[in-house]
Parts: C-alpha cells; sequence; structure tokens
C-alpha cells in the first residue's frame, strides 16, 4: 500500500519545505518529490502537513469511568485532535499498577488502532503513595512512563527510590506536583479573586515546593525527570535554574495555562467548567509560562485531557471534580493563542507538540517527517476560522472553558501509521 | 425612586449604591410598621418564599421567616443537615424539586462560596442569599450599615474597623464591599494567619494590632470567633487569641467617644467583647437585631414586588 500526499507544506520543527510525502505501508518512504504511481494520494494544496502530535498526559478514564471515556471515544478524540500518540494516566479505578492491567490497556489499543496509546503506570502500589509499583512488570507491557498523577508522593523518600529505580528499567518519571498539605481543600489559585469571593484557594507555592523536591533529588540522584503540567511562574523559574545547572529535568504545560487565568474563572462566575488542577493562574503566571515555552524552559505541550460528565462539572464548584477535556482542539488553541500572536513559530509549536514530546518518551522514529519513520502525520488548514461548539466534541464529556470560542485553525486529517484515521467532515 | 429591577440579591458586590439607599428607604418605613400594633402589611399577599438553609442558623431562619410572615407571604422552611457524601447533588435536587411549588423567593443559606448565580438555573424564583460559604451575608451588611446610618446619620467618609475570622468571614466581606460603596474606609484587623492572601487588594487597610487599629475608627465590627480555629492552627488558644484580639474596657478607652460597635451575634462574650462591656455594647446589638428583620422586609418586598410599580412615600 502507497499514500502520497501531494503540494503540501511540510513543517518540521527545524525546516520547512513544500513537497510531496510518499508513504508505503506504515513508513515514510520519501520526502521531496514523488513521481512514481501510489495506490491513494491525498492533495494537500495550501494545507500544512506537521509530525503527528503526541500527548504525554491524557486520561482516558477506563476502566472505572467509562461512562466520561473509554479507550475507543478516546482514540478518536485524539485522531481527530491531531495526536498519534497519547500517554494515559494512572488514576483509573483500579489504578493502572501492574502488568495485568498495563497489557489489557495496550492490547485494546492496539485493537482499535486508530492512535497508539501508552498506558503510564502508577509509581506506587494503588497510587496509595506507600509501596513501589513493579516497574519491570509494567515496562513489560508497554509502559514507557511512570507517575502517580493527580497526586504527588508525599514520601520523599519513596520518591528517591522510585527516581532510582526507575534508572535500572529507562523508565521516566512524570511527576504531579502538588504538596497536598497546602492545597487541601482549595478549589482555585489563591490570590485576589479566591480572597475576594471567600473561596478556598491553593498557593502557587504549593506546586512549587514539589517541583524543586522533585529536581533536588533527580539532581543527587543524577537522574531524569519529567515534571507535569506546570502552571505557575515560580515552577518555571526553578526549572530554569535547574536546567542552567545541567540537571537532566524536562517538562510541559497544557494550552489551558496559556490562555485562561483566574480572571476567567471570576468571569465565568466559578462555573464547574473553569475547574482544574492544577488551578488556572494569574496574569503574571500566563505570560511567565508563555514566555518559557518560547525560550524551550518547558519543553512541549500536553493536553492534560480530562473528562468529566456534565451533571458532575454543574455541581457548586467547591464540588465540581477538576479537568478539562483538550485533545480535539489542543493545536487549534495552542496555534490560535500562541502562533497567531507571534509567541511561538509553527516550527516551534511543532517541536512543541511532536518532536520535543518524542524526544522525551524516547521514540528515535517518531516527531519528525523524514524516510524510514513511522509515517504518523496531521494535515493541518492554517486559515480557518471555526468556533468550538459542544455538538462537535467526541469525546464523551461535553463540557469545556473553550465553548463558543473562536479558533484559526483546524486539522482536517490525520494519518497514524499510515492509514487515515481521521478525517474532517 | 427607580423601580426596583434586581432580580435577586446574591451579594453586595452586585448592588449600586443607590439600590443600597433604596434598601435603607423602605427598611425605614417598616421598622415604624414592626412598630405599630398590628404588625403586618399585605404587600406580599398571595406570595410564597422558601427559607431554605442548608447549614445551621437559627437567628437569620427566624429574621428571614418573621420578615416573610410580616409581608402576609405564605413562608415554609426547609434546613437541611446534610452528610458529606453527594451535599452538591443533594442541593440541586432540592431546588429542582421546590420548583414544583412555584415558590416566588428562595431564601438560601448553603455553605459554599458564591454558588448562588450557578444555582438559579435551576429555579424561576428570586433568589436572597442569606449566607454563602465565606462569600458573603448581604442582609448582615445591610443591617449594620442601616444601624451605622440611623446612629451616624450617614454613612459617608466613616473609619471602618473590622475585627476578627476575616479569613472565615461572609459578614466581612459584605461590609468590606458595602462600606466602600459609600466612600467609607475599611481596615481588618486580626492574626495575620486569618487574613485572605493578597487581600489588600481589596483595597483595605491591614492590621494586627488592635490598640492601634482603634484609635481612628468610628465604627468597629466584632466578629465572632469558631473555636474550631484553634485545632485547625489558625492561633495556637483561645487565650492568646483573647489577649491580642478582644474588645476590653482598656482597649475601648483608646477608641473614640462616638465609636460604635457592632456584633453579627451571638456574641462569645469575653472572647471577642469581655463580659465587663455587656451594658455598653448590648443596646447596640439589639438594635441591630431589631434593623435586621426591618432590613429584610424591605429586601424580600423589593424582590417579590418586582414587577409592580410600588409606592412608597419618602
Ligand atoms: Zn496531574
Amino acid at each position: 500500500m502507497k499514500l502520497a500526499i501531494r503540494n503540501a507544506h511540510i513543517v518540521n520543527h527545524d525546516k520547512k519545505i513544500r513537497g510531496d510525502i510518499l508513504i508505503h505501508n506504515n513508513r515514510i518512504e520519501t520526502v521531496g518529490e514523488v513521481r512514481e504511481k501510489v495506490d491513494k494520494e491525498i492533495d494537500a494544496q495550501g494545507k500544512y502537513v506537521l509530525p503527528g502530535f503526541i500527548d504525554l498526559h491524557t486520561h482516558l478514564r477506563s476502566p472505572g469511568r467509562e461512562d466520561t471515556e473509554d479507550l475507543y471515544s478516546g482514540s478518536r478524540a485524539a485522531a481527530k485532535g491531531g495526536f498519534t500518540t497519547i500517554f494515559c494516566m494512572p488514576n483509573t479505578t483500579p489504578a493502572l499498577d501492574n502488568e495485568g492491567l498495563a497489557q489489557w490497556i495496550t492490547e485494546q489499543a492496539r485493537s482499535i488502532g486508530l492512535v497508539d496509546i501508552y498506558p503510564v503506570g502508577a509509581i506506587s502500589k494503588g497510587r496509595q503513595g506507600k509501596e513501589l509499583t513493579e516497574f519491570g512488570g509494567l515496562k513489560k507491557a508497554g509502559c514507557l512512563s511512570l507517575s502517580d498523577d493527580g497526586d504527588s508522593l508525599k514520601n520523599s523518600s519513596l520518591m528517591r527510590r522510585a527516581i532510582e529505580y526507575a534508572k535500572m528499567f529507562g523508565l521516566l518519571i512524570i511527576s504531579h506536583c502538588e504538596d497536598k498539605t497546602l492545597s487541601a481543600g482549595g478549589v482555585m489559585r489563591e490570590g485576589a479573586i479566591s480572597s475576594k469571593y471567600g473561596i478556598r484557594g491553593i498557593p502557587c507555592a504549593s506546586e512549587a515546593i514539589m517541583v524543586f523536591r522533585d529536581i533536588e533529588l533527580t539532581r543527587y540522584l543524577n537522574a531524569r525527570i519529567h515534571i507535569a503540567h506546570i502552571s505557575t511562574q515560580r515552577s518555571v523559574e526553578i526549572i530554569r535554574a535547574a536546567k542552567a545547572q545541567g540537571v537532566n529535568v524536562t517538562c510541559e504545560t497544557a494550552p489551558h495555562y496559556m490562555i485562561l487565568t483566574d480572571h476567567d474563572v471570576e468571569a465565568n462566575n466559578f462555573h464547574g467548567n473553569w475547574k482544574v488542577n492544577p488551578p488556572l493562574g494569574s496574569h503574571e503566571d500566563r505570560a511567565a509560562l508563555t514566555r518559557a515555552l518560547a525560550e524551550g524552559v518547558i519543553d512541549c505541550i500536553a493536553t492534560d485531557h480530562a473528562p468529566h460528565s456534565e451533571e458532575e462539572k454543574n455541581l457548586p464548584f467547591e464540588e465540581a471534580p477538576c479537568g478539562f477535556i483538550g485533545l480535539e482542539w489542543a493545536f487549534a488553541l495552542s496555534y490560535t493563542g500562541l502562533v497567531k500572536k507571534k509567541v511561538l513559530t509553527l516550527g516551534q509549536l511543532v517541536e512543541k507538540m511532536s518532536y520535543n514530546p518524542a524526544r522525551i518518551a524516547g521514540f528515535s522514529d517518531k516527531g519528525y517527517i523524514r524516510p524510514e519513520n513511522t509515517a504518523d502525520m496531521v494535515i493541518v488548514d492554517l486559515d480557518c476560522p471555526e468556533k468550538i461548539e459542544r455538538t462537535d466534541i467526541v469525546s464523551k464529556s461535553k463540557n469545556s472553558p473553550f465553548l463558543g470560542r473562536e479558533v484559526q485553525a483546524k486539522v482536517v486529517c490525520t494519518i497514524h501509521q499510515g492509514k487515515v484515521v481521521y478525517r474532517a467532515g | 425612586m427607580e423601580p426596583w429591577q434586581k432580580k435577586h440579591i446574591l451579594g453586595i458586590k452586585d448592588l449600586t449604591r443607590e439600590e443600597m439607599e433604596t434598601i435603607f428607604k423602605i427598611a425605614h418605613s417598616f421598622r415604624e410598621l414592626s412598630q405599630r400594633e398590628v404588625k403586618k402589611a399585605p404587600a406580599l399577599r398571595g406570595k410564597t418564599i422558601v427559607n431554605l438553609f442548608f447549614e445551621n442558623s437559627t437567628r437569620t431562619k427566624i429574621s428571614f421567616e418573621l420578615a416573610g410572615k410580616r409581608l402576609s407571604a405564605d413562608v415554609l422552611n426547609f434546613s437541611s443537615n446534610m452528610s458529606s457524601l453527594n451535599k452538591g447533588e443533594t442541593i440541586v435536587d432540592t431546588i429542582k424539586n421546590l420548583e414544583s411549588y412555584h415558590p416566588d423567593i428562595l431564601v438560601i443559606r448553603i455553605g459554599y462560596s458564591h454558588s448562588l448565580i450557578n444555582l438559579s438555573q435551576y429555579t424561576s424564583a428570586s433568589i436572597v442569599n442569606a449566607g454563602d460559604g465565606s462569600n458573603e451575608h448581604p442582609t448582615q451588611c445591610l443591617l449594620d450599615m442601616f444601624t451605622v446610618q440611623q446612629e451616624k446619620g450617614a454613612l459617608e467618609d466613616l473609619r471602618v474597623l473590622i475585627v476578627g475570622d476575616i479569613m472565615h468571614s461572609r459578614v466581612a466581606r459584605s461590609n468590606i464591599f458595602g462600606f466602600q460603596k459609600f466612600n467609607s474606609r475599611v481596615s481588618v484587623c486580626a492574626p495575620p494567619t486569618l487574613i485572605p492572601y493578597d487581600f489588600e487588594k481589596l483595597g483595605v487597610e491591614i492590621h494586627d494590632d488592635l490598640d492601634q487599629a482603634l484609635k481612628e475608627a468610628d465604627v468597629v465590627i466584632m466578629l465572632r470567633i469558631q473555636k474550631e480555629r484553634q485545632q485547625e492552627s489558625f492561633f495556637p488558644s483561645i487565650r492568646e487569641y483573647v489577649e491580642n484580639f478582644s474588645l476590653t474596657p482598656e482597649r475601648l478607652k483608646k477608641a473614640k467617644k462616638d465609636c460604635l460597635i457592632l456584633h453579627p451575634g451571638p456574641v462569645n462574650w469575653d472572647v471577642e467583647i469581655s463580659s465587663q462591656l455587656k451594658e455598653i455594647v448590648h443596646p447596640l446589638i439589639l438594635k441591630q437585631v431589631e434593623n435586621g428583620l426591618a432590613v429584610r422586609m424591605a429586601v424580600l418586598y423589593l424582590v417579590g414586588t418586582r414587577k409592580r410599580e410600588y409606592e412608597i412615600s419618602d
């Protein structure tokens, strides 16, 4: 099976060319000019072809909350958003903390076949923060990374062991940084707005303290770590300093932290649809995050796709669950909010959504459009104003703070392993 | 006066100074009504008011209940002390169920801060906030200000000091927004642990020395202190709190002669205020209770008759 994409703007993080791409089965064969006869052609005239996006942080809710998302609906949402590889977090019920369950996810994902799904194994059994899981078994079942996402390991000694022990298997530790003794009871960022309404706040120090602890352990153990969804200026400063000193740390942030702030929470009357953890920050945080992204202190954009039922999101703010869906519009929102506003170039956005996540996860054949690489790519229209509508959502979760927002770009086609897995209607 | 527009009374934040003045004017005439032999007016006859209390409060509930009855409305009381499980769901369900009775006004006391605007989508009734979490207690502020207006003659250019658990106090927040709308300067005085983060951004002055803070105050609002705050380590002991933040005869000497002392009640004597001051401060605190009734009648009257023209002479 040979597929050609013709007349495209081909955008890698470091290079833009015009031309054709030849895909042979699941591999890229040629990039440049394709003369030979093929089985199928896609005319990409006026469109841009980018390496398929890789999301290091999604929640697919399976097993346990298949009413809000499952591997199939999550795969469809990913494909629609241009993602060809996603990592699903282990805070499921039961927690994804053993070889059997990880194997089940890997097999289910393979049989669905829309995108690659890599289960992220839990660091501690039951995500209880007490005993380590069997890292070796999780690796055998397909895990490339481990996290107790949703929680930090409270016990610093256990975190030390996890970082050390993961080295043996070359597993990536992804750390959700939150000092829960500081954040307990908080439902939004602590600041003038939470104080004005008497809403219990989460101090930004809660994230920064754990970012610092985990970086310090990583430095001490000469290991590596990836910090999940950073949301504050202080975290950026700590990571910037650590990188300057040569600590092997990478980090991600999510599109909503570069678009929304606690002022949006107020402007929307503290509706549960604006509740997320880590919470939306101040204007200063947002500015610091976008700057850090441009400067390379923040390595990549992850969605933290976190589906919840509408019923739960409609509960009073203090009781509504945290999290937004993110897969379907991550690119459109980032393009509109960052590239259109000249914070990032298109190449840099590709670096944040494809190239860097591939490097962090350890893929040598993804994240770049070149011969021999896996044929994972996404075709986007960069001149396609469109409103985010509830009826367009393919995730099972139909709520989002971005409903009604206008974006300037659109994913028109997603190709995974050489097969078209999504085409815009 | 302009006809009343607001459907809900959710907080002082959302009221204009003119609207507050309207409430004071109407409260004034209801205050007189309560001193007559027949204490009832037919203003809300045929209307249904539901007092929906998801948190304990005897005083506020009684005040609202009597206010509704004096205006001839049918008043229903619904109290629920909920288990900690699925609280939000229960609240939404309760409001949806009550909708079958077509209530005109829901008076709601609830533990969730600033939650009423989102709950208003489940009812066609007007909502009057009787205290929502640590956010606001608008009728308490209105009765405090109404009392100050009576005692001082005006609400402008005063120096108001609020003392105590500012962090968890809806009374403090409502009074800050209320007095600020009349160009009065509000200060707060508490241990730093009980001052919300970045609170100076609301335009309040922050003190931790009560002796200093008292000197310039025209009005002092002493807040009730919850004993549980000690277990949460906001301060190490009631004894030490009292030593630093209790209003004592010696401290009161440092204040202006005509300084007003208010308290939303019930007072923990010898905690917020020394019992030696009982005779001095009690009459005004009782007057607050009386004014509370008049203010709540005014609020119910205004939202309950919102569509009709109302006739009350100045
Ligand atoms: Zn997380």
